[in-house]
């Protein structure tokens, strides 16, 4: 051409071209990462627009300490409990619902669009801002609007059930739909049932959606729209009786659906593979009884066979839904295995959601223990990779980690079973939030009964709380492993954890919790003694947090037990400081237990003898005198001893004058002793004979003794 | 309230309080007028004694959960605004009077203004260059230096691509295209580069020798793109093109001083023959093709008269022009003035 580039290089283009064309024609050369002459760029590696991207995010790999993407990485807004992770994400979802809404209502308040590159509007044609269908507000249609068939394609296309209905309506009473729309109405309508679908958008909707069991009951309606149509066509296409049976068929209208499917091959229509894989599924309802049932499944495939009609990997799978549905038992397992080998014979791959079924029918909970989960886990690990085909695949994971956990209780199978989870992207198999919670439940159930405990710290670090928070049943299973492992600065960490989780009210985990720490409490070191004393401390005010706050209300409140309040004793006594603040809260434990603000009397009366006579020893005679009546009130054996063991510290004597000292009449003893003292003396006469010394007594007065 | 104030008399404090009661819905002094109390249907009042201290339970900054050998890069993976809770440094910034300690990181508006690189640390970037290596082909081999470049790719673009955030992620600054390329390495003749040059006009430095074209008009960078191309090519082949009238360019219309087609040589040839005295009548191109080496320091003088003229008068060129027609002319050189 025009300049002076050596003719070596024009060679070159003229090869590029040459490729670029014959790659054209659909023969793809190979691509070769160098270039020809050292001169010209090699041919450039064929990528996706999003190729790099996805390259640059594989980079990133998971962040234990950070939330969700989608809460805000604030702590003070970073969900710590399932009730808040589920308010935060919904409530962001609300708002985006109530944007849309407001959209929808006024439409014509969004009609403008930004004129991108910004400059003058004379080219109307020309607007780089490319137009966004989901942003636009959608049409309302109601009975005054005028339809046409492009908006029934419109509202089919976009799965506006509702709306479709009303256009449909709106046309048939005008001018008429034809039978290729109708096709497609009739289609929408048998796949939703004519139930409006949540929004594709709604993620967290769809998320956090009650996964309630669908229920196995005759949910197709009769005489709707659906059928109306069907009627309405003329002639009836195939396609229209496989759309209209498969309906049926999914929401369980089994013998409608059988004897549809009857007409049919009398009437000479080809039915698809999808339609008997639906008659498949719902066999089951036709017949009582698991041989009538088995003849009938068997029947259903010989007269596919008989229609020259191939099966698939669905077909599989709906043969194996129906047969778990009809029990457990010898003989249906039997079918269960024949059919997955005659399927393996056709080398049609099982799916998840087959192997789903398969779970379900062999591991029963109260059955066998039969080890299917090997082989499956196996098959699964040797595959490229895991695609969701069918909505019961979510169902594979929590089945085969509950499997994992309950029935075979193997860790080296949830193991495995979490690796191929984690693979990839297999996660997004997981489910819903509902599932997720369900798994994460059985895998740090079985790791915490049957892993070494430095990998279930691990586990648990990871997890928790920002992927999976706890449920309380949970917990009492982590607060056992880590007592066993005597791991005492982490059980002092779940009491925090307890809060901000929202399990603290539930009295019975902070019972387990308080027994837990004072099993394991003689042999930490003092700064993590230091700690768990700092949790009790916290436990008892939080308490009474709750307390005050729950006055307006009616529900009472659970009350921590006379047990977990002398655990809360036993832990704060252990310092020797009189001025450590641990030694109000014994005070104030002691002053609920007197009080009657707990529930039972405690297990081991002997620890309140010994924080008694502790206390006493470095100079709290109130709390000593408090304690001591409280054991004699609550007719103790062990409170007559320890009076005499706690005058005895407090007076300096042996126990032989203390005694002595004892038989006195009261009114010799007011003289000589300290209030406290006295108050300790009349515990002991209350525990000897059961009834108070004669005068009066007063008991209020011994705690404003504590200051000498 | 017109009613009141229509019955206002200055004095009466009783109506006066009555007034205000009726604006407020808070009675402040009930208790000195027990009969005037004001229902207070909200309970406004009750709701504000009763203040319950909340507990609230935030929990500990997540840098302080963070392992020393945790991937940074997994913790902050795109470019975000400061957070002092997520960043485990212990960083200070801000402007204080001397001798005081910048504040440190937690709600300190400085770290937040100013924007930071933390999703870019250098192990950060060799990961990523890694990942996106598979897309990269080899460098040509030959091409290893800046003069290869220059001679095997002499026509260069130059474009720009903006990244900011805004509602729209065009600038319109983007669509300008400008290509540059060597006149040297244009495959042109005499008569050729001289055409181009006058096309080009002042798109041509010589300096640099370099032709530049730019492109705006367009609304996209591609068809901006294409049409500096459009001009190039138009540009060259139009310089090849020779028109009829193009035979028509007068000395006048010469773009230098052709000392060969010019007055001067010819007087100076004329001079030369008149002192080694011959009288020959010569036609215009014989004056044209006279070698003037012949004449003693005659091509130094068709140089310094080429050159006041395609150069313009400078001193240089004029104390060219005085030796040289001295030498010429074997006058005595020039004695510097004093």
């Amino acid at each position: 051409m025009y300049s002076t580039i050596p003719i070596q290089r024009q060679w070159a283009r003229l090869a590029h071209v040459c490729r670029a064309l014959s790659s054209l024609e659909g023969h793809k050369l190979p691509v070769g990462r160098k270039s020809i002459d050292g001169i010209s760029p090699p041919l450039r590696i064929s990528r996706s627009p999003t190729d790099i991207l996805q390259a640059l995010a594989a980079t990133v790999g998971v962040d234990p300490t950070a939330p969700h993407y989608k809460y805000h990485d604030d702590p003070f807004l970073i969900p710590q409990s399932n009730y808040r992770k589920r308010a935060y994400a919904l409530s962001a979802e609300a708002g985006r619902k109530a944007a849309t809404w407001i959209r929808d209502e006024q439409a014509h308040l969004f009609t403008t669009r930004e004129w991108d590159p910004p400059m003058k509007m004379k080219t109307p044609y020309f607007n780089a801002d490319p137009h966004i269908d989901a942003f636009t507000p959608r049409p309302i249609y109601n009975d005054e609007s005028k339809v046409t068939e492009e908006d029934l394609l419109y509202t089919i296309n976009n799965a506006l059930l509702d709306d479709a209905i009303k256009v449909y309506q709106l046309l048939a009473a005008s001018e008429g739909v034809n039978d290729e729309l109708k096709l497609s109405l009739l289609q929408l309508l048998c796949f939703y049932n004519e139930k409006e679908p949540i929004g594709a958008e709604w993620l967290e909707e769809r998320w956090f959606a009650a996964a309630t069991r669908e229920r196995q009951a005759a949910t197709w309606k009769l005489g709707g729209l659906a059928d109306k149509i069907f009627a309405s066509m003329d002639p009836k296409t195939p396609e229209a009786y496989c759309t209209l049976i498969q309906g049926m068929a999914k929401y369980y209208q089994a013998e409608r659906a059988h004897a549809f499917a009857q007409e049919a091959i009398e009437k000479g229509v080809p039915l698809s593979t999808g339609v008997y894989n639906s008659l498949l599924s719902c066999v089951g309802f036709l017949k009582e009884g698991t041989a009538l049932r088995i003849e009938a499944l068997k029947g259903l495939l010989t007269e596919m066979s008989d229609q020259g009609i191939s099966p698939n990997a669905d077909t599989l799978t709906a043969c194996l839904r129906s047969i778990s549905a009809w029990g457990g038992g010898q003989i249906l397992q039997t079918i269960a295995l024949q059919i997955m080998a005659e399927f393996k014979e056709l080398k049609i791959q099982p799916s998840l959601s087959a192997y789903y079924y398969m779970l379900c029918l062999f591991c029963k909970e109260r059955g066998q223990r039969i080890d299917i989960l090997t082989s499956i886990l196996t098959d699964l690990e040797n595959r490229e990779c895991l695609e969701a085909s069918d909505a019961m695949d979510t169902h594979f994971f929590i089945t085969a980690i509950g499997v994992c956990s309950d029935h075979l209780q193997d860790i080296n199978l949830a193991e495995r079973v979490h690796a191929l989870l984690m693979k990839d992207d297999n996660y997004k198999l997981v489910g819903d939030a509902y599932k997720e919670s369900i798994y994460y439940r059985h895998l740090v159930t079985v790791t915490c009964r049957h892993a070494p405990f430095e990998k279930t710290a691990q586990l648990l670090d990871m997890l928790i709380p920002n992927i999976y928070v706890p449920e309380p049943s949970v917990m009492e299973e982590i607060i056992k492993t880590l007592e066993v492992a005597g791991a005492g600065d982490r059980l002092a960490e779940v009491w925090s954890q307890l809060v901000v989780f929202g399990l603290a009210k539930r009295i019975k985990i902070v019972e387990q919790l308080l027994n837990a720490l004072c099993q394991c409490y003689t042999y930490q070191d003092d700064e993590i003694k230091e700690k768990i004393r700092n949790a009790a401390a916290d436990m008892l005010k939080f308490g009474q947090l709750i307390e005050e706050q729950n006055e307006n209300r009616r529900t009472p409140t659970q009350q921590l037990s006379a047990t977990a309040l002398a655990n809360i004793i036993d832990l704060c006594a252990d310092v020797n400081d009189k001025a450590d603040p641990s030694w109000e809260v014994v005070g104030e434990a002691l002053g609920r237990l007197r009080s009657e603000q707990a529930v039972g009397v405690p297990d081991k009366p002997e620890i309140l003898a010994s924080v008694a006579k502790k206390a006493a020893n470095i100079g709290k005679p109130g709390i000593a005198a408090t304690a001591l009546t409280y054991l004699a009130e609550c007719g103790f054996e062990e409170a007559t001893k320890a009076c005499v063991e706690t005058l005895g510290v407090m007076l300096n004597r042996p126990t032989d004058e203390v005694q002595t000292l004892l038989q006195e009449p009261k009114s010799a003893l007011v003289a000589s002793l300290h209030p406290s003292a006295l108050v300790i003396a009349e515990a002991f006469h209350l525990a000897k004979t059961g009834a108070p010394m004669d005068s009066s007594s007063s008991d209020s007065d011994s705690d404003s003794s504590d200051s000498d | 309230m017109s009613l009141f104030i229509k019955h206002y008399r200055p004095g009466s404090i009783f109506k006066k309080q009555i007034l205000w009661r009726l604006n407020s819905s808070v009675a402040e002094n009930h208790e000195s007028e027990e009969e005037f109390r004001v229902l207070d249907i909200l309970k406004k009042r009750d709701k504000q004694q009763k203040r319950v201290a909340r507990r609230i339970d935030v929990p500990a900054d997540r840098a302080e959960k963070m392992s020393t050998d945790q991937n940074w890069g997994n913790v902050w993976p795109g470019p975000r605004s400061f957070h002092p809770s997520t960043v485990p440094l212990p960083i200070r910034q801000g402007f204080v009077p001397k001798g005081q300690v910048p504040p440190g990181k937690k709600a300190n508006a400085e770290l937040m203004k100013i924007p930071n690189f933390l999703h870019l640390t250098p192990p950060v970037i060799k990961t990523q260059c890694e990942a996106i290596k598979k897309f990269c082909t080899e460098w040509p081999k030959l091409l290893n230096s800046e003069e290869a470049i220059e001679k095997h790719y002499p026509v260069e673009v130059i474009t720009s691509d903006y990244c900011h955030a805004s509602p729209t992620i065009r600038n319109p600054l983007a669509r300008v295209v400008t290509l540059r390329v060597k006149l040297s390495t244009l495959n042109l003749d005499k008569h050729a580069k001289d055409k181009l040059l006058r096309l080009v006009g002042d798109h041509y430095d010589e300096k640099t020798d370099l032709i530049t074209l730019t492109a705006d008009r367009c609304p996209m960078r591609r068809q901006n793109l294409d049409y500096v191309n459009y001009l190039l090519t138009a540009c060259y082949h139009e310089a090849w093109t020779v028109e009829d009238w193009e035979k028509e360019k007068m000395e006048a219309d010469m773009e230098y001083y052709d000392w060969n087609n010019n007055q001067s040589k010819k007087n100076l040839v004329n001079w030369y023959h008149k002192c080694i005295n011959k009288d020959i009548a010569l036609s215009e191109d014989e004056y044209k093709s006279f070698d003037t080496s012949v004449i003693d320091h005659g091509e130094e003088y068709k140089l310094a008269v080429s050159s006041l003229f395609n150069d313009g008068e400078r001193e240089e060129t004029i104390n060219n022009y005085d030796t040289a027609v001295r030498k010429l002319l074997g006058l005595p050189e020039r004695k510097p003035i004093e």
